[in-house]
């Protein structure tokens, strides 16, 4: 009885009804499309942060960067710090000297010891013109900055010679950066032949990590850098973190509040329909009651019906949602985003609660009186 | 008769004309709230990216190779070139100076520092003395005064206790510093260049912390560095945060290889290499280029996320259109016991489609009208929110908001329209 009552009525509102859904769908694919895009949103602009290099600087403490021994680290803590690193966290030593280069008397010039082959992951934003891939073994080669290059007149090919103190190293030019940025006043060597010319051997002054994730991954990789290496500092580089958060924060905001939006714009169009929809049925309800309907009985019909709608408006609007935030995430990052099944729900439940917010007018039914209905008037 | 018909109809039932009319004011103000947001976002966001720092760096020409580690020039005062500090207003005369946000000159100076009070009393060890303006007011060519300095191209530097006074004495210590000397706030510190022997006393005014190299140095006002250096007026680069547009296509092309207009176009355009140009046609003798770092990644992030946004809006307005459609479908589809009367008493479809739609205009100029103040509203306080800076109020979305509106309510309504003016009379007449 009570199935075959609701089949009648959505049957027999068709046009109506499918306006309601028609409304449900497009507000459930514009919000399930936000929130699919929600959950990627932050770690695709994440990922774009990346391109700012290191966020993560480990050092000893109470020293950042200036060249006094009493900075210097054992490079073998790259162990430790290494194989934390994964897809999302990449490190880089750095032991940085000033030597004198050119021939003699030479000009001061600082040369910084690294891993050449990281440089491309930890200083993504680095043009490198000529051979940009070096092995971290590879000790005869350097890559120069374009004023260091102006400066010395070396080009791709050259060699130079770096003299520290008494000792003296010479390598070739294998490459020219174009950094905008300090590192084009630097000459850039892989770690032991820096160490060697320093006579730092198995020294290193800092090590650069850029974590891809958000502030609290940040975070959370800086907690367990600290516990693993307590006589280290492990200190965000203020200027990326900060602004990144921020960034990341304000743009989810706009995201959510438009979401927000939309589903109150929705919640009026089912509202709109189930009003038209409840002053039409006043007739039926008015025989429902007459024939002995219980006004409980009367409305879990409706409400079943406007439930009906909500399910299948959600669910035809995951469906198009999903389309719609796999085509954004291939216009905007280049990159499929891949379809989330907890947005299902999560799009069902809010379709739920928008469409019974939009049947309220449904409870104007319980003023219905069978005796005015059935005399017609 | 058409007129008096409109009236009757809107006084006649004005509830089910409200029922349009609220989705047709919320739907509009949707969309002009978040339409006038997607206009502003590419521009508050860029402004955002400056508390990334800097973009620009201008540096003197036929400088000598900096010994610049973590942002801390380690060369001694008496090599390199540097510039004039007298030059600097003409920053803000250049055609994109209202994107010039702020810029700040340093002067690093090694020195050797004694402490001569507090816990660190009597140490003395070799240090960088950087000289910089915080916030400093400069008179510009017009006599106006504007206020620049590091709190605008470095926001990152925090710093505990005070920052130093312009024209004082004081100095404010990197953390690592003080951590390792036990310097505190108040101490004494006597500062003297190696090639310039007088020495200068400093008070303490604060601890700074800046994740860089500067944590170690002492920072000062520009003017106490150029009096221990004995470069007065000068400094050695300048750092300026401009808000710019992403580059694309257009941009990375070679300003010298373009026709005259194209050449017009990118000059009035704030790229980074525009605002570049125009830097160094004010200072002839500087390297002025950007700071890559920053300037890419802003330029990639920035157009991405635009574009997202965007799109957000356009599925938003979408949306919004669907509803307001879906409701005027609805309103119009109560009324066909109406047409049928009107058609029985002898009205035909033009006058019946007319009255219908003239109806829907109408209600859709109140809507959009009554929308656009809402939405303009709710964009204010949505850029109050998210940016801080209120999203004023563009007066181009009303004409759009109400041909929107009027299109949407026209296409909503065409389909019940369509079949109401198809109605025969005489059922509807006995009620059925």
């Amino acid at each position: 009885m009570f199935k075959r009552l609701l089949w009648h009525l959505l049957n027999g509102n068709r046009v109506r009804l499918t306006v309601a859904l028609l409304a449900l769908t497009s507000g459930g694919a514009v919000v399930s499309a936000l929130m699919n895009l929600e959950f990627d949103v932050n770690h695709r602009l994440a990922q774009e942060f990346r391109s700012f290099g290191a966020n993560l600087v480990i050092s000893a403490p109470s020293a950042t960067g200036s060249r006094a021994s009493s900075g210097l680290i054992d490079a073998s803590v790259m162990q430790v710090v290494d194989p934390m690193g994964s897809s999302k966290v990449v490190a880089s030593p750095d032991l940085y000297v000033v030597a004198r280069a050119g021939s003699a008397p030479g000009r001061d010039v600082v040369v910084a010891g690294t891993w050449l082959d990281r440089i491309a992951q930890i200083s993504p934003w680095w043009k490198i013109s000529g051979s940009s891939s070096l092995s971290r073994g590879d000790l005869t080669h350097c890559l120069i900055g374009r004023n260091v290059s102006r400066n010395l007149d070396a080009i791709f090919g050259s060699i130079v010679t770096l003299r520290y103190g008494s000792r003296t190293t010479n390598l070739t030019v294998a490459g020219i950066i174009d950094a905008g940025g300090p590192e084009d006043n630097q000459i850039f060597a892989n770690l032991p032949a820096v160490q060697t010319l320093a006579g730092d051997a198995g020294k290193i002054q800092l090590i650069q990590l850029s974590v891809a994730g958000s502030p609290d991954d940040i975070r959370a990789v800086q907690a367990k850098l600290q516990s693993a290496l307590p006589n280290l500092s492990v200190k965000p580089v203020p200027q990326i973190t900060e602004a990144e958060g921020t960034l990341l924060h304000r743009i989810r905001f706009l995201i959510l509040s438009t979401g927000l939006l939309i589903l109150v714009l929705t919640a009026l169009c089912v509202l709109a329909t189930m009003a038209a929809l409840a002053m039409e049925r006043r007739k039926d309800v008015g025989l429902m009651k007459a024939l002995g309907g219980s006004m409980r009985k009367v409305l879990r019909i409706f409400l079943a019906e406007v439930g009906i709608m909500a399910f299948a408006g959600g669910i035809l609007g995951y469906a198009l949602g999903v389309l719609l935030s796999v085509w954004m995430g291939e216009r905007v990052f280049g990159t499929r985003i891949a379809p989330r099944w907890e947005v299902l729900p999560a799009t069902l439940f809010l379709m739920l609660i928008v469409a019974f917010a939009g049947a309220l007018p449904l409870r104007l039914l319980g003023n219905v009186r069978p005796a005015v209905i059935l005399r017609g008037e | 008769m058409f007129i008096r018909l409109l009236k009757e109809s809107f006084v006649r039932n004005p509830r089910r004309k409200l029922l349009t009319c609220v989705a047709l004011v919320l739907g509009m103000a949707v969309a002009t709230s978040t339409f006038t947001v997607a206009v502003d976002v590419s521009d508050q966001l860029a402004r955002e990216f400056r508390s990334f720092g800097a973009n620009l760096m201008v540096t003197p020409q036929g400088d000598t190779l900096p010994v610049e580690i973590g942002g801390v020039d380690y060369r001694p005062v008496t090599e390199g070139t540097y510039l004039s500090v007298s030059e600097l207003p003409k920053l803000k005369s250049i055609f994109w100076r209202h994107n010039i946000l702020g810029f700040t000159p340093f002067l690093d100076v090694p020195v050797s520092a004694a402490a001569s009070s507090g816990n660190a009393a009597g140490t003395s060890f070799p240090v960088v003395l950087i000289g910089t303006w915080y916030e400093h007011s400069l008179v510009l060519e017009d006599g106006t005064s504007f206020s620049t300095g590091a709190f605008s191209t470095n926001p990152w530097w925090k710093v505990r206790g005070q920052w130093f006074a312009e024209n004082s004495s004081q100095c404010v210590v990197g953390t690592a510093l003080a951590e390792k000397y036990g310097i505190a706030i108040g101490d004494q510190l006597n500062v003297s260049a190696q090639s310039f022997h007088t020495s200068k006393p400093l008070t303490v005014s604060g601890i700074v912390s800046t994740g860089g190299a500067q944590d170690e140095a002492i920072i000062c006002s520009l003017s106490t560095a150029q009096e221990v250096s004995g470069k007065a007026g000068q400094f050695r680069n300048l750092f300026v945060s401009a808000l710019t547009k992403p580059e694309d296509a257009f941009s990375r092309r070679d300003p010298n290889s373009m026709t005259p207009t194209e050449f017009d176009r990118w000059y009035c355009t704030p790229y980074i290499s525009s605002i570049s140009r125009q830097i160094r046609e004010v200072f002839p003798d500087t390297q002025v280029q950007p700071i890559r770092r920053i300037a890419d990644t802003e330029g990639r992030v920035l157009s991405h996320v635009s574009l997202l946004l965007w799109i957000v809006t356009i599925a938003a307005l979408i949306a919004a259109a669907l509803a307001v459609a879906a409701t005027s479908a609805t309103t119009a589809m109560e009324r066909r016991s109406e047409v049928g009367l009107m058609k029985a008493l002898g009205a035909t479809n033009l006058l019946v489609g007319g009255l219908f739609l003239s109806e829907q205009l109408f209600l859709a100029v109140v809507g959009g009208c009554v929308g656009f103040a809402l939405g303009a509203g709710l964009a204010r306080e949505l850029g109050e929110t998210v940016f801080g800076v209120p999203t004023s109020p563009r007066l181009i979305v009303l004409p759009i908001i109400l041909a929107a509106a009027a299109l949407i309510v026209m296409i909503g309504s065409w389909i019940p329209l369509y079949r109401a003016a198809h109605v025969r009379p005489a059922p509807i007449l006995r009620g059925e």
